[in-house]
């Protein structure tokens, strides 16, 4: 059982802070690095780290995409609509996740972490679409185009989304990875919304950001009803996270994350290493 | 002009959203640190007023989904209204399983 002393307070507080800056400077839930440290440092049992983690991507999200659905960048009609399939996924993955040995979701989030590491790694070396052509001929203008103003090249960016089927298909993984592991699934939504949507990356961050409080509640429900969310800590990381956030979106807004995106993910292939070894 | 009609609609909605976002976070933060206090001057309503900020917290994304129902609705954007509808259902489900 953990222990609450004054230096675990801190520990716990500043990784929250920490957590909370990635989510907000990144658009990442953060739960790529949280179960891992919740279970790997603090020896939590598998089930309370996912569950620990759901609530804090919730914080998260909730306070970044009050932010961003300000500035325009969050596609609501968009997250919408890939929300009904991610939040029957995340309900999904969290049931079975509850029937699971937690040496089980150890094992699949260890395996889960090397495909991460690698489409951060593309992230950062910019091998997504950043920008978009607006006008694709013969493409039919549907109800999900938008357009934001992005800063960087001082103009309104607008952009048509396609492939919305195979898109919802997707988000149904993403949601139950969510609901199974304690990750948002943003990981899953970013690229998918880039690369099958045709979403540049700041708004596919943005809606994405907007998609996980959903999807991670979902899962949270169900994890607080069966009693797996352990109170204390959860509230401490809570508070770390929401500072975090709040610094990060005042803060960091500008800062250039490609290159940072790099470092994570070899730090992401380095967790996912560990975890393999603790989870065998 | 319509569209700028349109404009202003979406703008207002923005506002709603961010403001359903923000008072929840700021409603749990307040119980998590009353939560706190409570713990650390020995109160045994500590762990009750914690479980509620937690509470708070885990629900934000559903008032939020409700302002998005409202405001598709009032719109008349009927497609999106329902999409949020399902949405929020779901989230009820997934309390109940």
């Amino acid at each position: 059982m953990f222990e609450f002393t004054a230096i675990n307070f801190l520990g716990l507080l500043a990784f929250g802070v920490f957590i909370g800056l990635l989510g907000s400077a990144m658009g990442m839930g953060g739960g790529i690095f949280m179960v891992p440290f919740l279970v790997l440092g603090l020896k939590l049992p598998m089930h309370q780290a996912v569950a620990a983690s759901l609530v804090a991507i919730v914080a998260t999200s909730s306070a970044v995409a009050a932010v961003n659905v300000e500035r325009g960048l969050a596609n609501i009609r968009l997250g919408i609509t890939l929300e009904v399939t991610t939040a029957l996924g995340s309900i999904a993955g969290a049931l079975i996740a509850s029937r699971l040995p937690g040496g089980i979701l150890q094992l699949l989030f260890a395996l889960i972490l090397f495909p991460v590491s690698a489409l951060m790694f593309m992230k950062g070396k910019g091998l997504l679409l950043r920008h978009v052509p607006a006008s694709r001929g013969g493409a039919k203008a549907s109800a999900f185009d938008s357009g934001f103003f992005d800063p960087a090249i001082a103009a309104h960016t607008p952009y048509a989304v396609r492939n919305m089927a195979p898109a919802s298909a997707v988000s149904f993984f993403a949601g139950s990875l969510s609901g199974l592991l304690g990750i948002g699934g943003g990981i899953v939504q970013v690229p998918l919304m880039n690369l099958v949507c045709g979403v540049p990356m700041k708004a596919a961050a943005a809606t994405s950001n907007f998609i996980i409080g959903v999807s991670a509640a979902a899962s949270a429900y169900v994890y607080f009803r069966k009693g797996l969310i352990p109170l204390e800590l959860t509230a401490v990381i809570v508070v770390g996270v929401l500072i975090g956030s709040f610094l990060g979106i005042y803060a960091l807004y500008r800062v250039k994350s490609e290159k940072l995106q790099v470092i994570f993910s070899a730090l992401t292939l380095l967790v996912g290493i560990k975890m393999l070894m603790k989870a065998l | 002009m319509p569209v700028e009609i349109k404009k202003f609609d979406d703008k207002d909605f923005a506002k709603l959203i961010q403001r359903a976002l923000l008072a929840g976070v700021f409603l749990s933060s307040l119980l998590i640190f009353t939560g706190f206090g409570f713990l650390v001057s020995g109160s045994p309503a500590g762990l009750g007023v914690l479980r509620a900020g937690m509470l708070a917290l885990l629900l934000t994304p559903a008032a939020r989904v409700i302002m998005l129902i409202y405001g598709y609705w009032r719109g008349r954007e009927v497609y999106f209204a329902l999409a949020s509808f399902i949405v929020l259902a779901l989230l009820a489900l997934s309390a109940l399983v």
